[in-house]
């Protein structure tokens, strides 16, 4: 894509103002998107979407330019605007010594995008909307969705690293609306990876629609949910959306150099329950945040954060070990496109095996909520409160999931609930596979996590009467 | 850069075809972006990119393709790419490119002249006094995060085969941060603080840092307070989540996807006497505002709610086809990437009479919120509203503590019901689009905290 003379002309040209680290990132994304809505094939677009950053540090200033041509004058001149903030001396030019590094971690793709053609995508597309359809008339509404993206990197800095990672995309998309009388509900649901057409495959995509619309249709009956303090289990997989928003962000490095985050200066000390290990692991075949490097031209890499209780590490990408003086990061530095810096980033992570059966922590439950679906949540870094609106929901009433709820939402704060959380199921699982993460930028991320309980936790609704009783 | 718009209509004429309807955006946009951390320069970005899309409708199906490779090579496979996809997608009669209308040359004042040139210095010590007059507001702040100045010189190049050809330039210079406030048990709270203009000038460097501090310090200590239906009163950027999701479900093409809690409700009381809602997309400094939306068709203001009254909804060209009605002039386009899709522009609720503190002096008993999380917790098809909640207690019309740890929960239903206060202190938040909203009064909705 960039020629190694041209890279190190480029890298040469944006140290020249006193820089002590200059980075050149090249990206080629190409997407497809096909969609259905409305029992009509709506979306149908491809994009592609070509261009590089040079970024240059000094000391802990860092500055960026991006152009969206390759040629080497846009790529000098990127150079040049990188390069303006530098007080310094010019440097002696010398040579980079560029050696390319290869990964040892492998993400094969057994069937490429082409296997198929369009009109086969497509037609699983509407096979998806005529199965949910027909499963009852009280679907009033589909859609479903598929993406392809092949987004290919390549990394050359200063310090002599040159890296590439051809990462490839593949996800499919549902939601489905029922309706009876005035009531409506929704279930929106995924699945996707770092994989090829396999995908489809290895996912048998109306199984998935059925049972969608069957949980649509059974939330019709759902009542209004109720508010106050009560024992919350979350079921595996999805789930695990609340460590990662709760306590997750909080051990990204960049919230932990600048000290707004409760985990800052706390590592080597209880944080959980001894029964909770945490781990966010970027080398997990197949996944959406696998990489073979991340953005930064790191090695990805599995980190442990917690272990029996104990907080061992946080995520670290390039700029933040550098604050620090560390030597290198854990592989999280992350970034939407080529037209962005990386940040400190989550990869796949998830709460590890437990013990007890999923079926002995419904059990244990004599009144409380049991969440088996999230629209998604979101976190505030200082405090490390939460809010999560479960999807769909249903009451534990000595022992057994009874009714469904409408409009639950569970808030808490995430370091108390780490602590607090009394049993970890044995059945870890890993989402299905479309999880994307805001943070100020776009990421593509796993979550996962065996059923857990957590004993007391504020649940908001629209019913405040059954609360007090 | 008249040369891009010829490019445009260049592009349109190459695809364009018999019975084949072609449209062509190009972007242009020159960004700067900056961050502080405690008076130094952190990051600095400056970038300037174009991109190309290009929207084919063949016999009412529709292809769309983009890229940024503008070679002669790169913009055929593009428009061939789009000409391609249209095959596959399902014919649809309504589906067309509008009509070339003449576009108004009024002046709506979002063309900042001075932008462009304004030196990157002083944009530096705009926003070191941003996080100054944070730290400023009292010492128990102890960080801002994500402390950033942004700008955007954006032009826009549209041209299609029904002979439209118009482009339009649009200057916004935003900045905000986070302030985080520690108290003296330790515990720490955030807020945030934001401005955004079309003018570089009208950022007021000291009052986006004071609203962080100021709120994130009001909010420090927190309690839950008892599980109870009450009476809130909502700031501004509360509001503005609420609206943005008022704002989805009052497109018509949710209409007619049967997406909306207010659906078939046209010409019914669906609110409070209080609450009129307006989109316009031709407002003054709007920063939503533009000459035409985003296929071409001239922007306009919209009265959708009036007095409680549900009198229209927001349209775009397919989906006032199919009501037989003319287009809002509400396709929006998030740049080249992206097909038209229908959404608000500058969308507002109409101002009333008293102040935020004349609101909160009329309340028996309630919380003043602050500050919420939410994510998917408003839905605009069902209606439910549940949002997790800071703020400060009120008791006989006095601010008596903060509050914390707490739900709020409504229908969007009850929630436009029962708004029985408009504040005249409308205000625009940046932070979710142009939504403009006033301190709001709502009685009876749920507070979710201990037992």
């Amino acid at each position: 894509m960039l020629e190694k003379s041209l890279a190190q002309k480029v890298l040469a040209e944006a140290l020249r103002t006193g820089a002590d680290l200059a980075e050149i990132y090249v990206e080629d994304v190409e997407s497809l998107q096909l969609g259905i809505d409305d029992s009509r094939l709506e979306t149908a677009m491809r994009g592609e979407d070509r261009g590089a950053g040079v970024r240059v540090f000094f000391g802990n200033l860092v500055t960026y330019a991006f152009t969206d041509s390759l040629d080497e004058n846009s790529l000098m001149e990127a150079a040049r605007a990188a390069a303006a903030a530098g007080r310094g001396t010019q440097q002696q030019a010398k040579t980079i010594d560029l050696t390319e590094r290869k990964s040892q971690l492998e993400y094969p793709i057994r069937k490429p995008f082409d296997t198929l053609s369009i009109e086969d995508k497509v037609q699983l597309l509407s096979r998806m909307d005529e199965a949910a359809r027909a499963y009852s008339p009280q679907i009033v509404q589909v859609t479903a969705n598929y993406q392809q993206l092949r987004r290919q990197m390549w990394l050359f800095n200063s310090d002599g690293v040159q890296v590439e990672d051809d990462r490839f995309y593949t996800e499919v998309r549902a939601g489905v609306v029922a309706k009876r009388n005035g009531t409506l509900q929704r279930v929106r649901e995924g699945f996707g990876g770092r994989v090829g057409l396999e995908l489809l495959d290895d996912n048998d995509a109306l199984a998935k629609v059925k049972n969608m619309c069957e949980r649509a249709v059974q939330m019709l009956d759902a009542r209004p949910c109720p508010a106050g303090e009560m024992t919350v289990v979350m079921c595996n997989g999805w789930g695990g959306v609340l460590f990662h928003e709760a306590c997750g962000h909080q051990m990204e490095a960049d919230f932990i150099t600048k000290g707004s985050s409760a985990y800052a200066g706390k590592i080597g000390e209880r944080v959980a329950n001894p029964i909770i290990t945490a781990i966010d692991d970027g080398t997990i075949p197949g996944r959406r945040g696998s990489l073979k490097f991340d953005d930064d031209g790191t090695p990805a890499q599995r980190t442990v954060l917690i272990e029996e209780g104990i907080l061992k590490e946080y995520m670290w990408d390039l700029v933040e070990a550098r604050r620090v003086g560390r030597d290198g990061s854990t592989g999280n530095g992350r970034r939407e496109s080529y037209r962005h810096m990386p940040m400190p980033r989550m990869t796949n992570t998830f709460i590890d095996q437990g013990s007890h059966t999923p079926e002995e922590i419904i059990e244990s439950v004599k009144r409380g909520v049991y969440i088996r679906d999230m629209a998604g949540g979101q976190a505030d870094i200082a405090k490390g409160d939460f809010v999560f609106n479960a999807t769909v929901a249903y009451l534990i009433e000595d022992g057994k999931l009874t009714a469904p709820l409408r409009g639950a939402t569970i808030f808490g704060n995430g370091p108390q609930v780490l602590q607090e959380i009394d049993m970890v199921g044995n059945d870890l699982a890993l989402d299905p596979g479309m999880g994307m993460c805001g943070k100020i930028q776009m990421a593509r991320v796993s979550v996962g996590q065996p059923t857990i309980r957590i004993p007391r936790v504020t649940v908001g609704g629209t019913d405040d009467a059954s609360a007090s009783n | 850069m008249t040369d891009l718009l010829s490019l445009a209509q260049s592009v349109v004429q190459q695809a364009k075809a018999p019975g084949v309807e072609v449209e062509a955006i190009i972007t242009h946009d020159v960004e700067t972006q900056i961050k502080v951390s405690r008076g130094e320069v952190e990051q600095l970005s400056q970038s300037s990119s174009r991109g190309l899309g290009v929207r084919v409708i063949d016999g009412g199906r529709t292809g769309y393709a983009y890229t940024s490779d503008f070679s002669d090579e790169g913009i055929a496979r593009t428009w061939r790419a789009a000409r391609e996809l249209a095959k596959v997608a399902t014919a649809d009669k309504y589906r067309g490119l509008p009509d070339a209308s003449p576009i108004s040359d009024e002046d709506l004042e979002i063309w900042d002249k001075r932008l462009p040139s304004v030196p990157t210095t002083e944009k530096i010590e705009l926003l070191k006094r941003v996080e100054r007059a944070a730290f400023d507001y009292d010492p128990r702040i102890i960080l801002a995060e994500f402390c950033t100045y942004g700008d955007a010189v954006n032009h826009v190049y549209l041209a299609n085969s029904r002979g439209f050809a118009q482009q339009y330039g649009r200057t916004t210079a935003y900045s905000y941060l986070m302030g985080i406030a520690r108290g003296d048990d330790g515990g720490m709270v955030n807020a945030f603080g934001s401005g955004a203009s079309n003018f570089f000038a009208d950022l007021d460097p000291d009052a986006i840092g004071r609203e962080a501090g100021e709120k994130a310090i009001s909010i420090l200590g927190g309690k839950p307070v008892e599980t109870q239906t009450t009476t809130i009163v909502l700031d501004h950027a509360v509001g503005a989540e609420i609206l943005s999701a008022l704002a989805l479900a009052l497109s018509a093409d949710d209409w007619q996807r049967k997406r909306s809690f207010l659906l078939d409700r046209l010409g019914q009381q669906v609110g409070s006497d209080m609450v009129t809602l307006m989109d316009n997309g031709r407002l003054k400094r709007g920063l939503a505002s533009a000459p035409f939306d985003g296929e071409g068709v001239p922007t306009s203001a919209t009265r959708l709610i009036d007095e409680g009254v549900l009198q229209n909804l927001m349209y775009d060209t397919y989906s006032a086809r199919k009501d037989n009605k003319a287009s809002s002039g509400n396709a929006q386009r998030a740049g080249h990437r992206s097909l038209p899709s229908l959404g608000p522009t500058n969308f507002y609720m109409q101002p009333g009479h008293q102040t935020r503190d004349e609101i909160i002096a009329g309340v028996k008993r309630g919380l003043y919120v602050v500050s919420v999380m939410q994510t998917g917790g408003i839905d605009p098809i069902t209606g439910d509203c549940s949002m997790g909640a800071n703020g400060l207690w009120i008791e006989n019309g006095k601010i008596t503590g903060p509050v914390g740890g707490v739900t709020i929960g409504t229908t969007l239903n009850d929630f436009l019901q029962n708004i029985s206060e408009v504040g005249s202190d409308l205000r625009f938040i940046p932070l979710f689009g142009a939504i403009g909203v006033p301190t709001l009064r709502v009685d009876n909705v749920t507070i979710g905290g201990t037992k």
